[in-house]
């Protein structure tokens, strides 16, 4: 993070060549002056590979914490009218999130995965069931799952940050304007995400009756449900 | 550990993308270099091989079909060395039971440059499916009508492309799939974020398939009757997406309904 930062400032210091005004004015459409500034080299295979999966697993990610906080509204909402505002914060937020990546995927034609009906049912049981037990158990489940995907975004920005350092056709090196609005994208909903866990833990997760059981079994599901996702 | 992850992805050289997503991941176009070759062609557009290429399937292909001839033929018109035809296939591995790697090659650039000309002229930045794309329709028989020149050697390509080989794994079913997700992409039709995607991309590419077939049997005039069996046949295939659509809408209401009705019986006692 550290190291990007500072690059992108420096390149945002240099300056552009003395003749390059005048022909930005001299051009009659400002896509001209777009194709003056140095562009990229094309990402290699397995940068696009890198994407493609980040899109994808994060996507399916969202899809799958929609439906969980759904199935725990759908049962909560009733018994405990008190946690119904919190978990309709947390729903509103992260049906914002997949919403965006649904809008990323289209975006940058990748695929959704191939087992979506699948993350469906799956993350509907994983709201509903323990929601059923007792809502510390759902609340138990709320921070297991945020506590993986918390996890698994940093190992994203760690990788964006370290593999994506493109070379320019002016020599410099600088990440593309897609991939900083990607990192600062995840950022964001890493840190939403990390709220949820804290929310979690303030209403008892902690109190939920097998707990360690709980959450170690939940956080195993979401870690092969990642690896899947990532690749189906 | 994230670097140790982040090597593990990016020094391991057979990261091959899968058979379904061959061109994965799109960059935004204009901050990037535009790339020299389409890509799964490995030489550029001006280079020699597709100069050879682009001169065999305007003018010998019509002729004598995809064939080594029709090759041999332009290499001969062009006035080149013949041991060229040896350069073409080198990308292509050789199969003792299917067409030399020349041929093979010279149907792939037929499959592929056939796709990037069929949008070409729609600008790349700034997709809006809402305006300005043409519809699925236009562009399938955009599509079938560029190969109207080689309508008599249809079924000898079709021979080539559907024989059960490496060829059909890397190229032919690749191009078919990629081709329906350009002619959806770049048209004014919905695109999905679920199983309908999937789904809508391989109803395209059936259809486009069918109405292929269609024409390698067409003998009316400029392929009318084929024309007529893409737009029918598109038209089918969408009103298979709505009954879906509309079937699951249905079972969802009637299972929220009844789900409701049991709990409102119960709350009563």
């Amino acid at each position: 993070m550290y190291r990007r930062s500072i690059v992108s400032k420096v390149t945002q210091k240099k300056p552009l060549s003395k003749l390059s005004p005048l022909r930005a004015k001299s051009s009659p459409t400002t896509e001209n002056t777009n194709e003056q500034t140095a562009k990229f080299e094309q990402f290699s295979s397995a940068q696009k590979a890198y994407l493609d999966r980040v899109v994808r697993v994060d996507q399916a990610g969202e899809l799958g914490a929609d439906y969980i906080y759904r199935g725990q509204i759908y049962v909560l909402s009733h018994k405990h009218p008190h946690l119904r505002p919190i978990l309709d914060h947390m729903w509103k937020q992260e049906v914002h999130h997949r919403s965006t990546f649904n809008n990323l995927q289209l975006k940058h034609r990748t695929r959704p995965s191939l087992i979506t009906p699948l993350w469906k049912l799956g993350a509907t049981a994983m709201g509903v069931v323990p929601a059923m037990l007792s809502p510390e158990a759902a609340m138990a489940c709320t921070e297991a799952v945020e506590t993986v995907i918390g996890n698994h975004y940093n190992e994203q920005l760690r990788c964006l940050a370290n593999q994506f350092n493109m070379e320019k056709t002016d020599g410099t090196k600088d990440e593309p304007e897609e991939i900083k609005k990607l990192t600062d994208t995840i950022k964001e909903f890493r840190d939403q995400e990390l709220e949820h866990l804290d929310t979690a833990i303030k209403n008892d997760s902690h109190m939920a009756v097998p707990y360690k059981l709980l959450t170690e079994g939940i956080k195993s599901i979401c870690k092969v449900a990642i690896w899947t996702a990532e690749r189906v | 550990m994230s670097r140790l992850i982040a090597q593990k992805l990016f020094t391991k050289q057979s990261m091959a993308p899968s058979l379904l997503c061959i061109r994965s991941y799109h960059p935004i176009a204009k901050d990037f270099v535009k790339p020299i070759t389409i890509e799964p062609l490995t030489y550029t557009t001006d280079s020699l091989q597709s100069k050879v290429l682009d001169h065999c399937l305007s003018n010998n292909v019509p002729k004598y079909g995809f064939k080594e001839k029709s090759i041999v033929e332009s290499i001969k018109q062009l006035e080149l060395s013949p041991s060229l035809v040896s350069v073409l296939g080198a990308s292509n591995s050789p199969s003792f039971v299917h067409s030399s790697p020349a041929v093979l090659e010279l149907i792939k650039y037929h499959l592929v440059t056939k796709r990037y000309e069929l949008t070409k002229d729609i600008p790349q930045e700034n997709i809006d499916h809402n305006n300005g794309l043409p519809s699925l329709e236009e562009l399938l028989v955009k599509r079938l009508q560029m190969d109207i020149p080689i309508g008599s050697q249809l079924t000898d390509l079709f021979a080539q492309l559907s024989m059960p080989s490496q060829f059909l794994m890397e190229t032919a079913l690749p191009e078919l799939l990629n081709l329906a997700d350009d002619m959806i992409y770049f048209s004014n039709e919905k695109d999905h974020f679920d199983m309908a995607w999937y789904t809508k991309r391989l109803g395209v590419a059936f259809t486009y398939v069918a109405s292929k077939l269609f024409m390698a049997q067409d003998i009316s005039p400029n392929f009318v009757e084929t024309m007529n069996f893409a737009h029918e046949k598109l038209n089918n295939v969408m009103k298979l997406g709505d009954y879906y659509n509309n079937t699951e809408e249905f079972a969802w209401y009637t299972l929220m309904v009844s789900v409701n009705l049991i709990k409102s019986q119960l709350s009563r006692n």
